[in-house]
């Protein structure tokens, strides 16, 4: 049954994907004005993007309302391209310190964003007896002076490491999490590894080599003609 | 040991203490990544055979062990427990660093939670490059700690580093 499905869907390519409408239609219908963003991938993926302040209420709709009952996982991203650039590059040593922009705006994705800081999770519906699981991508900007969220602990208890280490991480602190402290990084470490702008002071010792052992692709546009060897050969 | 004390250990003594040493290795694994594999291969079967060296891979803790060998990627978090282990070693105590990550960081080099080379931690005798190392070469590592083991004086290992007094 669910072969017969992919299959015509994968076919027709339908342009409407039933299933996770009716699953935004809810968040909507519960939520209202909180959801600021969404977006379906036809058969693979639903997007919704809420208020910070309605993150805990987004997850307990999912939950209890829409039988999202499996907390998959908890991550943040960091929009901000890395200020570093090229500048722990050896080619890019002669550049200088980088300037940090702090009013930059900043490529997001397909759910759209407004801040550097976006934390986001995944939850599953497992109960549904459908093939591949339905699941729901719940996304929440923050703001980058107060960045602050409400925890999802009380809802599932399985979110306990992933916002201690998205904590330590990114500097996200969660509201109501029950021992906010160090899981991977030792205790006495400073700074938070996984945001854009933490330096990494080996390569700032030693600038990285960079890409030098990468050879181009066979007739790729990068490999030079043999005419260019030949010429460089008559130069030398 | 009045002899020893008086750093007057016969040499055939010396030598016949160091044979009896060499060849009674108990070597206790630490493996931290995948390193650790090469080593389990080297160690625990009979392809590789290490205990043809002489070298006890089994001790049931640090406190038994000659050698350790420390393979795989040793993090900042996982320095205290290095120290631990090497502080709870009886002396004659040595370490063998298997592998890129351990000798120097290695791939990570360059990462924040890496230490680079855990020789900035406790004192290496033999280290083994490679990424990972083959069991071939950790039984080579084991050969050369033996021939340093074979070399030395014990008397000058029991006196320690000479006490100075400014």
């Amino acid at each position: 049954m669910a072969d017969t499905d992919a299959t015509t869907e994968e076919a027709e390519a339908p342009a409407v994907d039933e299933r996770r409408e009716v699953i935004l239609a809810s968040f909507t219908d519960a939520l209202g004005d909180a959801i600021v963003g969404s977006h379906i991938a036809v058969g693979r993926q639903l997007w919704v993007r809420v208020t910070r302040e309605a993150w805990f209420d987004a997850a307990e709709t999912a939950k209890n309302r829409l039988g999202f009952h499996f907390f998959d996982w908890l991550s943040a991203i960091d929009w901000m391209p890395s200020p570093w650039g090229r500048y722990e590059d050896a080619a890019g040593i002669d550049e200088g310190i980088p300037q940090f922009d702090p009013d930059a705006t900043f490529e997001t994705g397909v759910a759209g964003g407004d801040t550097r800081f976006q934390i986001m999770c995944r939850l599953t519906n497992i109960r549904r007896h459908t093939e591949p699981h339905l699941n729901v991508l719940l996304k929440a900007d923050l703001p980058t002076d107060d960045l602050r969220v409400a925890s999802l602990v009380p809802l599932y208890a399985g979110a306990n490491w992933h916002e201690r280490e998205c904590w330590e991480m990114f500097g996200i602190t969660f509201d109501g999490h029950p021992s906010l402290r160090h899981l991977y990084l030792p205790g006495e470490f400073e700074g938070h590894p996984l945001r854009k702008d933490f330096p990494l002071l080996a390569r700032l010792v030693k600038p990285w080599p960079g890409i030098v052992d990468v050879e181009p692709m066979p007739g790729g546009a990068d490999e030079p003609a043999e005419g260019d060897g030949v010429a460089a050969e008559e130069d030398a | 040991m009045g002899l020893v004390e008086s750093g007057k250990l016969p040499k055939p003594l010396t030598s016949l203490l160091n044979t009896a040493r060499k060849y009674s290795l108990w070597a206790y694994q630490w493996g931290l990544a995948c390193c650790a594999i090469e080593m389990g291969a080297a160690f625990a079967s009979p392809r590789y055979d290490v205990m043809r060296l002489g070298v006890i891979p089994l001790p049931a803790s640090p406190r038994q062990a000659d050698v350790v060998v420390i393979s795989g990627t040793v993090t900042d978090k996982m320095v205290p427990a290095i120290k631990r282990l090497y502080e709870q070693m009886a002396d004659p105590k040595y370490v063998i660093s298997m592998g890129s990550c351990t000798n120097c960081g290695g791939p990570y080099w360059d990462s924040y939670s890496v230490t680079k080379g855990v020789d900035q931690v406790v004192p290496v005798d033999v280290y083994i490059p490679g990424c990972p190392p083959r069991p071939e070469a950790l039984l080579e590592g084991i050969v050369l700690l033996q021939q340093r083991i074979g070399r030395e004086d014990m008397a000058d290992r029991w006196r320690g580093d000479p006490l100075v007094v400014q």
